[in-house]
């Protein structure tokens, strides 16, 4: 499970919709299954059906997750006209080129459906050797520590 | 020649687990070979054809070598040189 809080998710779908119709992307910072920071990054091979983060942001951001001694408890990105559900293509570069071994192991791959733009649905996963395993997202309504599924 | 190499988690079954390895090497070729000696098989991960694989970022301290100079981006004592996944996906 990764807990996010309400105001958190609206600025990851803040920043997928500004991007509208290309795939937008970013980082999640936190600990213990918990966002605490979101890095709304750049995607320079912008498309509708392809992203890649700009490889000097991504390395500053995972540096200064580091740095506040957080982890990257996952990631995100759009899909402005598909299902939040995790591509062929998502699912082949979250391995090292060549393998099967996963990228970022422990790390949760959120994925932004924006194909009903009025009811945006973001869904969580992670990508381990092979397999593709959902993984519930919890929205934290702000300043309360109950947790909402969604 | 001193310089330590941040391994990713996916590539740290090749170095006997060490986040962190310390090498010997004046550029980023070298390094790869430098690598490869202590460490079999992670020359094939790195790097194909004597070019670092595409969706794989190297950084030496915070910079980028594809806005150095590649593989032949210099390196000298104390140098941190991260290995580090790119970040990517498509909806296809
Ligand atoms: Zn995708």
């Amino acid at each position: 499970m990764l807990t996010i809080t309400r105001t958190d998710l609206a600025r990851i779908i803040d920043h997928c919709n500004a991007g509208y119709p290309n795939e937008m992307c970013g980082i999640l910072g936190g600990r213990d299954g918990r966002v605490e920071k979101v890095y709304c990054m750049t995607n320079v091979r912008p498309g509708p059906v392809s992203y890649e983060m700009d490889p000097e942001e991504q390395f500053r951001v995972m540096k200064d997750i580091r740095e506040a001694g957080l982890a990257m408890v996952g990631m995100f990105h759009s899909h402005p006209g598909g299902h939040a559900y995790p591509s062929s293509v998502d699912v082949e570069r979250a391995y090292w080129p060549g393998t099967r071994l996963p990228n970022y192991p422990s790390a949760v791959y959120v994925i932004v459906s924006l194909l009903d733009r009025a009811n945006p649905v973001a869904r969580g996963y992670v990508i381990e050797e092979g397999r593709v395993s959902e993984m519930p997202l919890t929205v934290l309504e702000q300043q309360e520590d109950h947790g909402i599924a969604h | 020649m001193g310089v330590k190499v941040r391994i990713p988690t996916p590539l740290q079954k090749l170095t006997n687990g060490k986040a962190e390895v310390e090498c010997s090497a004046r550029n980023i070729t070298e390094l790869v070979d430098a690598l490869e000696k202590d460490y079999p098989g992670i020359k094939e991960r790195l790097s194909e054809g004597g070019k670092v694989r595409r969706f794989i970022n190297i950084y030496v301290n915070d910079e980028d070598i594809r806005f150095v100079n590649k593989e032949a981006t210099v390196l000298k004592d104390g140098d941190t040189i991260s290995i580090v996944p790119a970040i990517a996906g498509g909806c296809r």
